[in-house]
């Protein structure tokens, strides 16, 4: 409990600051609005945003979505248990000084330098956060690590709409990077590559960013856009209800993974020229939602905070009964228990073979169950109308453990090598 | 192979042998017998390419098949060396995406043109010029090494310069496509590497590097050891999932380990 409390103050000393980019300072003012992927909006980011990496919970999932994220897939050389706690060490020691910034040590200049020197001698911390996921082959490839095997970690398999990639999907670690700016999260990457590269071997990533959007009056807050240009996050639920989140978000105990999430990964391309060609009406209708406020199409004129009634629409007039937000939420009895906290960036990668672009949504989601949360929503989901706009590629799923605390001995992942009883004879 | 931006950078300055730079008094003996090491590996290359481009122009598929590799091998091990001479490991050793129309490109020639009529063409008839100019390239390399002085700073970085190339383009099995003999080539990467480090070792002082370093080099031959088949090795597609990832583990590690080789001896 002290570490959450630590970070709790450091987010109330935040907001006494006034940094009004602080970690659940926005949207106070709008409790109905999802404060998790709120737009940045311009002037409020700050490369002094210091993001806790300390906590009962990683950071990264709950905090603030910043304008930058990545996820990077790993293969993971372990063969012992102390092997993996070598790992998680090293990785914990990284996590710990990206995190907070400072003057990168300098070596004598016949050596190639210790940091690749992309933000200058002294990193500050730019809202960074890494958060950690754990993917199935790894828990599988150990007999010592299989009982350890989160109960609803499996293998990504393919849906219906699904094209997947090999070269794009699954990997035995992940880690999610995220920062105000482009060039911090890909400095943490190339920093974590250099330091570990006996245990982690790159299998695949990808990068996205989210629009920044114009300075707004205080308190107003709207959800940043999509590829497909509209509000992504509205309906997300609120961070700052810790009970909610308790339900929504973090496995419960017993067991080591008590505290942690689980992490659906995919990269679903967008085929934006067919979308751009598409009617406004017939848009609106596929997501259910306004394109111009994300107003549910049955209060079309009120704001994306409203709460669609679909109970008031059985047929569908309104908020037709296949459209992306009534079939992903059909917010009936019980409904809660599928929710998730959805963190999405846009990528944009270049051309493909056909001449289009290709571009899409990182989409990255946590929840405490996957079965309940991602994978019951994704069936729901199955032969949706937008299906013919979009195409998953890549992804995986993955089991953030539980956080660690600012002790020096504490490390991220320590709960899993407690549970695996290791001798204590250190590497 | 792409010549690394170092020599690149080097030899838009000025021509390879200009570059000697005074050995500092201990490397001397090291550095001589490092420069024995490729000579004798460039002697062997200029027979071996003769025998095999031999065989390819008598239009003996099956017998330069069987060359193919082993000849590769010498070339593999003093590749940071050949690499110096751009204006040949070019027409040498590049690969077909080095060129804008790949395989069918008429500035595509060397080992990987013959390679490709050899296992994808199969046929040699056209490529007899490709085969006779393979010889005298490698000729003119032998002549030019000979009259090399090796700069103390590219003989020790050429460990690393290796390790970068297995890194970049070898354990994705790009190198050595139609063939399949990918592992040849890091078999003559790992030994030219090692060589230099078995050299400079004992100018280094700090034993936990040493020890990390001869570490992963004894791992790389275990793993490589189980891909052994009579004087060579199989086919790159019967590597393991798993053993490649952890080649390529061995190889970033081994390549940030010998990037440090150079500045622990005071080269640069
Ligand atoms: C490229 C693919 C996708 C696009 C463009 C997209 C877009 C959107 C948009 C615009 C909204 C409405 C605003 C909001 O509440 O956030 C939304 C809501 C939602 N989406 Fe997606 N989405 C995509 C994929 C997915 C996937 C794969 C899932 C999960 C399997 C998912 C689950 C949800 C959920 C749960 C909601 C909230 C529904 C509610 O509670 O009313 N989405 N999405
Ligand atoms: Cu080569």
């Amino acid at each position: 409990m002290s570490e959450m409390n630590e970070s709790r103050r450091a987010l109330l000393k935040g907001l006494g600051l006034g940094l009004a980019t602080c970690p659940f300072a926005l949207g106070a003012a709008r409790a109905e609005t999802a404060q998790v992927t709120a737009a940045p909006q311009q002037g409020a980011a700050s490369a002094e945003d210091r993001v806790s990496p300390y906590g009962l919970h990683q950071p990264g999932i709950a905090t603030n979505r910043p304008a930058w994220g990545m996820v990077a897939s790993f293969d993971a050389i372990v063969d012992t248990p102390a092997d993996l706690e070598r790992l998680l060490r090293r990785l914990t020691e990284r996590i710990r000084f990206l995190t907070s910034g400072g003057a990168v040590p300098e070596l004598d200049p016949k050596l190639p330098p210790a940091d690749s020197g992309i933000l200058g001698p002294v990193l500050r911390p730019d809202a960074l956060t890494i958060t950690l996921g754990l993917g199935a082959s790894l828990f599988e490839r150990h007999p010592w690590l299989a009982p350890h095997r989160p109960a609803q970690l499996a293998r990504m398999t393919s849906f219906p709409n699904d094209a997947l990639d090999a070269d794009q999907c699954h990997g035995d670690i992940a880690l999610q990077i995220c920062a105000n700016t482009q060039d911090t999260i890909i400095h943490a990457l190339r920093d974590i590559l250099k330091n570990l590269p006996d245990q982690l071997v790159l299998r695949w990533k990808q990068e996205g960013n989210v629009p920044v959007i114009a300075p707004q009056p205080p308190g107003v807050v709207e959800s940043a856009r999509n590829f497909l240009g509209f509000r992504d996050g509205s309906a997300n639920p609120d961070p700052a209800d810790a009970a909610l989140m308790e339900r929504v978000l973090w496995v419960q105990g017993p067991g080591w993974a008590a505290g942690g999430s689980y992490m659906a990964v995919r990269v679903i391309r967008n085929f934006v020229e067919r979308w751009d060609r598409a009617p406004l009406l017939e848009q609106e209708r596929i997501m259910g939602r306004t394109k111009v406020t994300g107003a549910p199409l049955d209060h079309p004129t009120g704001s994306e905070a409203d709460t669609p009634e679909y109970a008031a629409d059985p047929a569908g007039d309104l908020t037709p009964l296949d459209s992306h937000i009534r079939l992903a939420n059909p917010r009936d009895a019980g409904g809660e228990r599928h929710l998730m906290l959805r963190r999405p960036f846009n990528y944009s990668n270049g051309v493909t073979r056909s001449g289009q672009l290709d571009q899409g949504l990182l989409f990255i989601a946590y929840q405490a169950s996957l079965n309940e949360g991602f994978i019951a929503a994704q069936t729901r989901l199955n032969g949706e109308p937008l299906e013919e706009y979009i195409k998953p590629v890549g992804g995986g799923y993955f089991f953030a453990p539980p956080g660690f605390s600012n002790a020096p001995d504490d490390y991220l992942g320590r709960q899993l090598i407690d549970a695996i009883g290791r001798t204590p004879s250190k590497t | 192979m792409k010549t690394l931006p170092l020599f690149a950078a080097l030899l838009a300055t000025t021509t390879a042998p200009a570059l000697a730079e005074q050995a500092p008094l201990d490397l001397v003996g090291p550095i001589a017998e490092y420069k024995l090491y490729v000579s004798e590996n460039t002697d062997v290359l200029v027979e071996e390419t003769r025998a095999f481009t031999e065989a390819v122009k008598a239009g003996e598929i099956e017998k330069a098949k069987a060359l193919f590799a082993p000849t590769r091998l010498s070339y593999e091990r003093i590749e940071p060396v050949a690499e110096l001479f751009a204006d040949l490991d070019a027409p040498i050793d590049a690969r077909a995406d080095d060129y804008e129309q790949a395989e069918a490109d008429p500035e595509f020639t060397g080992f990987h043109r013959l390679e490709y009529a050899l296992w994808v063409e199969g046929k040699t008839d056209h490529v007899t010029e490709i085969a006779d100019k393979l010889q005298a390239d490698i000729e003119e390399l032998a002549r030019r090494i000979d009259s090399l002085t090796f700069p103390p700073a590219v003989v020790v970085g050429g460990a690393s310069v290796l390790m970068e190339e297995v890194a970049a383009t070898k354990i994705s099995g790009e190198e050595d496509r139609y063939s399949r003999t990918d592992l040849w080539d890091f078999h003559g990467n790992f030994d030219g590497a090692w060589k230099i480090v078995e050299l400079f070792a004992p100018h280094v002082e700090d034993e936990a590097f040493l020890n990390s370093v001869e570490g992963n080099f004894d791992k790389v031959r275990d793993t490589l050891g189980k891909y052994r088949e009579g004087e060579g090795f199989v086919s790159y597609e019967h590597l393991s999932d798993e053993d490649r990832r952890r080649l390529s583990a061995l190889v970033n590690t081994l390549a940030e380990d010998l990037s440090t080789l150079r500045g622990r001896l005071g080269l640069i």
